[in-house]
């Protein structure tokens, strides 16, 4: 069954079209990932997706913004400076509805899975790029929704805060979430279960990382021949 | 210098290119300068004048003459009536004749400085021109002292509460729109409406907050009391709370800075101050201007504050501000909400 869908997208931003027919169907409990260069079209895939975007022609799955079944991860840091890590996660969850008891349990679990659970007092302006990241990430997961839309979760984040994130990620994963990524980084595409390359708004080439490797050494290869 | 004057340059291309910023730096200044020339007038005309017991052609003649009286054609029958009228604000002057013509007392409305003294000023050169008449015993009412504390407390009231509600309002959903975080609120279940109440409550709360604060600093450092329902002063600053929440909420839907929002604050902030009758009286100002006071609800909040604290009226002499308040809640937190909603789509 398709959890997420982008069937014909199109997008434009004045005369620019960013998305010039994107298709992708991920199936429930698969972790897909969506590469390109900066300005292939990755956030704004994500946000029409989302339902934060409109989008000019085409159809989107979830589409909609505050569903309970979406959690979206937006690049950059989007929460609160000047409230604390404890603070961030209590204003969003309450925000979902979350009743007091479950909010706890499940700040409690995925903090302690990202490593901040001695941060709870920290102000989320205080914490490092990786950290904020993970925090953002603990906010979109509060809500234990079964869609989880990443957008370039690990960008300016320290090599073993990657590491760390990923481990989150695949763990969600695991547990039956599906997963769709945007990510300048083809290494992160490896660990997907199938890879979609996005080159000025259009989908070039869709597959496992093996696919698309191909002859390859690398799936960087492979993209910079099919976008040559 | 090739430095310095890159920087010069790095500069001016910014500021072209911010179009909003440059209309309020090169417009602003203009459109204030313009309206405030013709509104800063205390040459204040049209003083509403009654006489009182007895008619006097000759009183009549001499108070229309001089140009900044408006004397009514009714009479009242008693000081009671005169002083009932002042309290509703009828008039401003009553004018207590005798059966022989001749006045013998002046009652003035102390409630707003420049119509009293002006009135007070013109009604004496009127009596030293007129050589050999008794001379009319002259009473302040509800300012006796024309302090100018008095008469100003009320209507400050108004700009610390426009303070809080306009410019925080406005600053407050900016910021979210700047740091990204607005857009991580659309992700949750939260709907604009209960985004754009829940941006507003706690600058509703803070404003009342500053009322209650203000009214005590009033009362402990400079004396001025509450003479009337301290109940409807606070109703009536519900309402005036709630269009200047509208006003800040626009402003945030149309600036896209915090720098913005500030200067736009004070694009509206001026003309409250200047033009909603707080410091030149209305009946000063040309139509050109004047139309703009009542589209300010601190021009109907500062009569309802200086009527209730000064006065003591009721609701039944508040109604017209009242229900202007209500009209400008209602329209600017409507318009709000429409473009607050856009803003989000």
């Amino acid at each position: 069954m398709t959890e997420i869908l982008a069937e014909g997208v199109v997008k434009a931003f004045g005369r620019t079209r960013v998305l010039d027919g994107v298709d992708l169907a991920v199936p429930r409990g698969e972790l897909w990932g969506v590469v390109g260069a900066d300005g292939a079209g990755k956030t704004t895939l994500l946000r029409c997706i989302a339902g934060l975007l409109e989008v000019d022609a085409g159809r989107v799955l979830p589409g909609r913004p505050g569903q309970s079944r979406l959690g979206f991860s937006q690049q950059g840091f989007h929460l609160y400076s000047d409230l604390t890590v404890d603070e961030n996660v209590a204003f969003i969850g309450r925000l979902y509805g979350l009743d007091r008891a479950t909010l706890r349990a499940s700040a409690e679990e995925l903090l302690a899975f990202a490593g901040l659970s001695d941060r709870g007092t920290s102000l989320a302006g205080e914490l490092s790029g990786g950290m904020q990241q993970k925090l953002t990430l603990v906010c979109s997961l509060l809500h234990r929704p079964p869609i989880l839309l990443l957008d370039e979760p690990t960008t300016g984040v320290d090599p073993l805060s990657r590491l760390e994130f990923w481990d989150l990620v695949e763990h969600l994963h695991a547990a039956g979430s599906t997963v769709l990524f945007a990510s300048a980084y083809f290494d992160e595409v490896e660990r997907c279960d199938r890879t979609v390359y996005l080159d000025h708004g259009r989908v070039v080439a869709a597959g496992t990382p093996d696919e698309l490797r191909g002859d390859h050494a690398t799936l960087e290869e492979a993209f910079l021949e099919l976008t040559s | 210098m090739q430095r310095l004057s890159s920087l010069v340059r790095k500069e001016f291309i910014e500021i072209r290119r911010d179009r909003r910023t440059l209309a309020l730096i090169v417009g602003v200044p203009l459109l204030l300068l313009v309206v405030f020339g013709y509104a800063a007038n205390f040459e204040v005309q049209h003083i509403a004048t009654e006489l009182v017991e007895h008619d006097s052609p000759p009183v009549r003649e001499a108070l229309s003459a001089n140009g900044h009286f408006t004397v009514r054609a009714r009479v009242v029958p008693d000081i009671a009536a005169a002083e009932n009228d002042i309290q509703h604000g009828q008039v401003a002057v009553a004018v207590v004749v005798d059966a022989q013509g001749v006045p013998t007392q002046v009652f003035i409305d102390g409630s707003n400085l420049l119509i009293a003294t002006t009135a007070e000023r013109e009604l004496t050169a009127l009596q030293h021109a007129s050589s050999g008449a008794p001379h009319a015993h002259v009473v302040i009412l509800y300012n006796p002292t024309l302090s100018s504390t008095d008469f100003m407390i009320p209507g400050l009231i108004g700009i610390i509460m426009t303070q809080v509600a306009l410019v925080l309002t406005a600053l407050g959903v900016v910021r979210e729109r700047e740091r990204g975080t607005i857009e991580q609120l659309m992700i949750t279940p939260v709907t604009k409406l209960e985004l754009m109440v829940g941006k507003t409550i706690p600058y509703l709360i803070i404003a009342l907050f500053d009322l209650v604060f203000v009214l005590l600093v009033s009362r402990f450092l400079f004396g001025v009391h509450v003479r009337g329902d301290v109940a409807l002063l606070f109703g009536e600053a519900f309402l005036f709370l709630t269009a200047t929440l509208g006003m800040g909420l626009m402003i945030s839907t149309l600036a896209r800075t915090q720098l913005q929002a500030t200067q736009m604050s004070v694009f509206v902030q001026l003309p409250q101050m200047l033009l909603s009758g707080l410091i030149f009286p209305l009946a000063a100002m040309p139509w050109g201007v004047r139309w703009i006071s009542y589209l300010l609800p601190l021009t109907y909040f500062a009569a309802v504050a200086r009527g209730v604290m000064l006065k003591g009226v009721g609701i039944t002499d508040l109604w017209t501000e009242t229900i202007a308040l209500a009209v400008l809640a209602v329209a600017y937190v409507g318009l709000a909400a429409v473009r607050f909603r856009k803003t989000l789509d």
